[in-house]
Formats: structure tokens, sequence, C-alpha cells
């Protein structure tokens, strides 16, 4: 048995469904991140899971109980906001003390759970502050305490980083895998960053369109994604179609490559920029439109066959000039899309 | 002249003019006309004792306090009903938007046609008596009665829509995400409007609070017409004393207004002193 339990889930408004049947499970102190462009759906499913919003049907479990007909109050989940969502009428330690006080947590025990959230979250010493009186990044701990000081069985974040400017993002990014490493609790991470996602996450679940397109180890997305959609949200990809016959396929300019799995007819692979090899070759067929060297690595636009294929290349002594033509190779078995999604991709 | 207006000072007191200015002109003047004013015998010679009438004759102590209960007493009212009027709106429901729009209406009704309309409708043998009649039914005296319930009555009518429009607003201003919050930190619905959204709310309450309490302690129309003939509460005093030529006096019940008005105004300062849902954004 999962800790949680999302189970067909659906939320219509009106005639428009905003959630078609989504099912995911996260175990105990697992880490997961909800990834998709806006109106995906995984705000409306994150309503859902806090209580101000109610499913049209389905059912979720928390430790085995059901919480769908419960409201916000009654479920042991507490939320960090985007917009940090801090009472602007109480201090710090009068925010943090707000939900220990509506759950009845003895004094004593308010205090040491207070104190240990101000210490773990670089708090100490603001305690008696205002919000106004703080930074944007402050503010977040300070919304991010408040919901550890709860110890709550599941702990939601909404997109918790995107109103912080670039450096501080990073910087609360790492704060905050390493507190959850510290205390393990079950998170639902919801974002639409997908380094974010990566980054932080033990499994991801990609939607799009009110549907779960794909659920997943972050590695393991990027590397097999199945779904078109998932290998173009999780970074740069090539989509290429190609012509397979047991486990061999033949590329549209004739070069034949291992396949993963074994399939027949036409299928689409998806086939990440540093997993092509590039090399000078005026014999060639392919030519370089473009390069851009990026520092770490250089980025290449080739033509080949009617269509264009972004190459990268690491650790490079020398650039390809663009106009040289150049051959390309295929390090491993190339990952099969799978077919389904064909005509969603397009 | 030109070179004059580069001074900077000059430059900053003549943009300040017609702000200060007008200010100056037009309340400093006649607020200090009237307090020395207040303070003058027919002879131009210094005197207190129009103030100590007013602290020691019978009618004007009673005027007082007459002046303040008018003035409590229908905020109070208008409070308890503007509130929970104030949360309805904010739901949904059917006719909605027509209700929004017909119940600003009496703001744009001056007082003394409400007095007039509480007369027709409250007084014995008025409208209301009248339906009832029939019932075996009778009202009790609601107009220039010893407790002023007409002019409570009347003074609620005229504030409940500009209470509830401040009170809307103010409770329209907190943000979704903070009464989440608290809900899902284990407040009720109960808990999060009292421990959360009616501090916040505060300032607009507040203000809500103190401009119809400074309306209805200074109007005279109202207690005029509906109220009892004794007590009388200053405002209408003042007008007595006004046809009687006793300006002096005047000036001095209208200071004792004043003043209460302003204590009202700075203890609604120090109230909402505290709190600011301004929020700073800024980095460390």
């Amino acid at each position: 048995m999962s800790e949680l339990e999302i189970s067909n889930i659906t939320k219509d408004y009106g005639a428009t469904r905003a959630l078609h049947p989504v099912s995911v499970n996260v175990e105990q102190g697992e880490f997961v991140t909800i990834l998709g462009p806006s109106g995906c759906g995984k705000s409306t499913l994150l309503r859902i899971l806090m209580g101000i919003a109610r499913p049209s049907a389905g059912e979720i479990r928390l430790a085995g109980a059901r919480i769908d007909p419960l409201p916000p109050e009654a479920r042991d989940i507490a939320m960090v906001f985007q917009s940090y969502a801090l009472f602007p009428h109480m201090s710090v330690g009068k925010n943090l003390a707000f939900g220990l006080r509506m759950k009845n947590v003895p004094k004593p025990e308010r205090a040491r759970r207070i104190e240990h959230a101000l210490e773990i979250c670089n708090l100490t010493g603001l305690v008696e502050r205002m919000p106004r009186q703080l930074s944007g990044g402050q503010q977040q701990r300070v919304a991010l305490a408040r919901a550890i000081v709860m110890q709550p069985q599941l702990l939601l974040f909404d997109e918790p980083l995107s109103n912080l400017d670039a450096k501080l993002r990073d910087t609360l990014r790492q704060e905050l895998v390493d507190l959850h490493r510290r205390i393990g609790a079950t998170s639902i991470y919801v974002t639409h960053d997908q380094a974010e996602a990566m980054a932080m996450s033990d499994r991801i679940v990609v939607m799009d369109g009110g549907r779960v397109v794909e659920v997943g180890t972050p590695l393991d997305l990027y590397r097999a994604p199945t779904r078109a959609f998932t290998a173009g949200f999780l970074g740069q990809t090539n989509l290429i179609t190609a012509d397979a016959d047991g486990d061999r396929a033949r590329l549209p300019w004739g070069q034949i490559v291992v396949l993963s799995a074994p399939a027949k007819g036409t299928v689409r692979v998806s086939v990440r920029p540093e997993t092509i090899a590039i090399q000078q070759d005026e014999a060639g067929v392919g030519t370089v439109t473009s390069v851009s060297f990026m520092g770490a690595h250089a980025l290449y636009t080739v033509g080949i066959a009617g269509t264009t294929l972004k190459v990268s290349q690491a650790g490079t002594e020398s650039l390809i000039a663009a106009g040289n033509r150049v051959s390309l190779a295929f390090n491993g078995p190339l990952h099969l899309l799978v077919e389904r999604k064909l005509q969603e991709a397009a | 002249m030109q070179a004059m207006l580069r001074d900077p000072k000059v430059q900053l007191a003549l943009l300040l003019l017609p702000g200060v200015g007008y200010l100056l002109v037009f309340f400093g003047g006649p607020l200090v006309s009237a307090l020395i004013g207040s303070l003058r015998l027919d002879d131009s010679s210094f005197t207190l004792q129009w103030y100590e009438r007013i602290f020691t004759r019978a009618t004007m102590l009673r005027g007082l306090k007459t002046s303040i209960y008018y003035g409590v007493a229908p905020v109070f009212v208008s409070l308890v009903v503007s509130v929970p009027l104030a949360l309805l709106i904010r739901q949904s429901f059917w006719g909605r938007k027509l209700f929004n729009g017909l119940y600003k209406l009496p703001m744009a009704v001056p007082g003394i046609i409400v007095a007039l309309m509480v007369i027709i409708l409250a007084e014995r043998g008025g409208f209301i008596d009248r339906v009832i009649a029939p019932f075996g039914l009778s009202l009790p005296k609601l107009v220039r009665d010893e407790w002023g319930i007409g002019v409570i009555l009347a003074s609620v009518w005229k504030q409940i829509p500009f209470m509830t429009l401040i009170i809307t607003s103010a409770f329209a201003g907190i943000p979704e995400d903070i009464r989440h919050a608290a809900r899902s930190l284990g407040a009720s619905r109960l808990s999060t409007f009292v421990f959360v959204e009616v501090p916040l709310a505060m300032p607009g309450i507040t203000a809500a609070i103190l401009l119809t309490f400074i309306g209805s302690m200074g109007s005279y129309a109202i207690p005029d017409i509906v109220g009892p003939p004794s007590p009388r509460p200053l405002s209408v005093l003042m007008i007595f004393e006004f046809n009687e030529g006793r300006f002096a006096q005047v000036y001095a019940m209208g200071m004792v207004l004043s003043l209460f008005a302003v204590a009202v105004l700075l203890a609604y300062y120090a109230l909402t002193a505290n709190i600011g849902v301004s929020r700073t954004k800024g980095d460390e």
C-alpha cells in the first residue's frame, strides 16, 4: 500500500474536463514532482489534494484512509504556496504557531517544534519579525517552516521558487533537497520548470492537457521517454521517424541504427543531442547549418535528408564551421516512442 | 522673480500650495475661528464659560451623551448587519448582481427623506401599523421614543450600504492563498474568519466604523425629525442655540463634537498601526 493513492480523480468545470482520470501513487518519504506546462491540470490536482477543490469523481487515500470528502483542515497535509501566503498580521513565530494552535498541540511541544523548524530553515533570530520586514527568500523559508512544523503526512509545494530570482532559486532549491533528505516527509512538488523537477525529484509525473503523460525517475524520463511530449518537455531532443525491422531501424538518410526494443514498420525515436557523435567527413550526408559555442559544449544544427537535427558536442578542442559536411554516429540503442502519441505530438 | 521661482524651496511651497493651502483656508481657518469664537465673550475678553455650560448644564450634558449614543448605537447595529452581508455578497447566489446594485441605493437618499420615511412606515398609525392591525398586532412606540429607536433605525438604514461596501472590499482585498493557507493549517472556516480574515479586514472595518460614527453623531435632520423631544443631541441643540443668536455657544459645542471625532480618529490610527498587508519584495 502506498502512502498516498490517487485513484481515477477527475475534475469537470461545467462541460470542460480539467482532469481526465488521474491515478498516481506516492510512497512514504518520496519526493514526487508533478511537471507540466500551464493549464495541464497540475494546479487543479494540487487544489484537490489540499481540499479546496472537490474532485468530480475518484478517490484519494492518505496512509490508507480516504481523505477526498474531508475539508482541508481535517487533512494531515501542509502546503507551501507560490505567493508564500504568510499571515501579514502575525510575526514569524506566530505564523509558525498558528497551525499548531489550531490543531491543539500542547504549548511545550509547540515551542520545541517551532524552535526546530526555525533552525533547519535558517530562520533563527527572525522569530519576532513581521513578514513585511523579510526578503522574498526569507518569506518563502518562513512559509516552508510553517508547513514542516505541522509534521504533516504529506507536504505540498505549489511552485514555491518561481517568485524568486534565479540565484536565490538555486540556493533555495538546494536547501529544499537537503531538507527533504533530513526530514523525509512525503512530498508533492508542482512546477513547470523541468530543471527544478529533474534536480529535486525521486520521481516525476509528467502532465499535459489534464492527463498524466508519463511517470518515472528523472533519469529514466530523460534517457528513455516513451512519449514525444515528455521527450520535448524534459530538455532538448530530436524526433526522428524510422523504418523498423526487428531491433534494427533505417533512418530517412539510410543509416542503420540499433533499437532498444524490437519493432516493425514506421516508428518514431527520440534522440538527445548529446547522444549523437558528430565528425567532420567530406563524404558525410549531413551539413552543419549553424554552430553555437556554449562553453561546456557546442551546439550544432545539422541539415540532413530534409530535416534538421540538433547535436551537442562536449569537451571539444575545435569547432566544425557551418557549411562543412559531417557524419553522425548514434551511441547506444535508440528509444522508441509509443505510437499512440504520434498524432498528438505532431 | 525668475530667480525666486528657481529656488527649490519656493518651488516646493508652490507645489504644495493647492493641497495644503486648500486645507488651511477651508478647514483650518474655520476651525481656528470657531476655536477663538468659542473662547470669547461679547466684549472680546477670554472665557471658558461656554465650555463650562456644556459640561455643567443638564440639557447640554444629556445632549453630549445623546450625541455619543446616536453615534455609537447605529454603528453597532449596522456592523452586525453589514459584516454578514459583506460575507454573503462574496458568495455566488441567484440574483447576486441585482442585489449588489440595489443595496447601495440608500446611500443616495438624503437624511431628511430617510427620517420622513421612518415616520411614514414606523409611526403608530403608520404604514406597518396599519398592515399588521388586522392581525390584532400593533407597533411599539418607535418614533420620537425615549430610546431613540427611530433615530437608530433611520441611521442604520442609511449606514448599512456604505459600511457593507467598505467591509466587502476589505474582505475582498485578502488574498485567497492566505485563506487557503489557514485552512490547510487546520483552521475551520470560522477560525479562519476570526483569526485571519477579521484582523486583516480590520483597517477597512474600523474605517467604516469611524466614518459612519462621525456621520451619525453629527447628523441633524434624523434626530430632529424622528428623535424624542428630550433629550436632544448636541447637533440639534446647536441649531437651537444658533437660532437664539448664541454663536459662541455654537462654536464651543462644535469644538466638543470635533474633539470627539478626532479622538475616535486617533484611536483608529492606534488600532490599525500594526496591521499592514503590504509586502516588501526584496532579496537578501
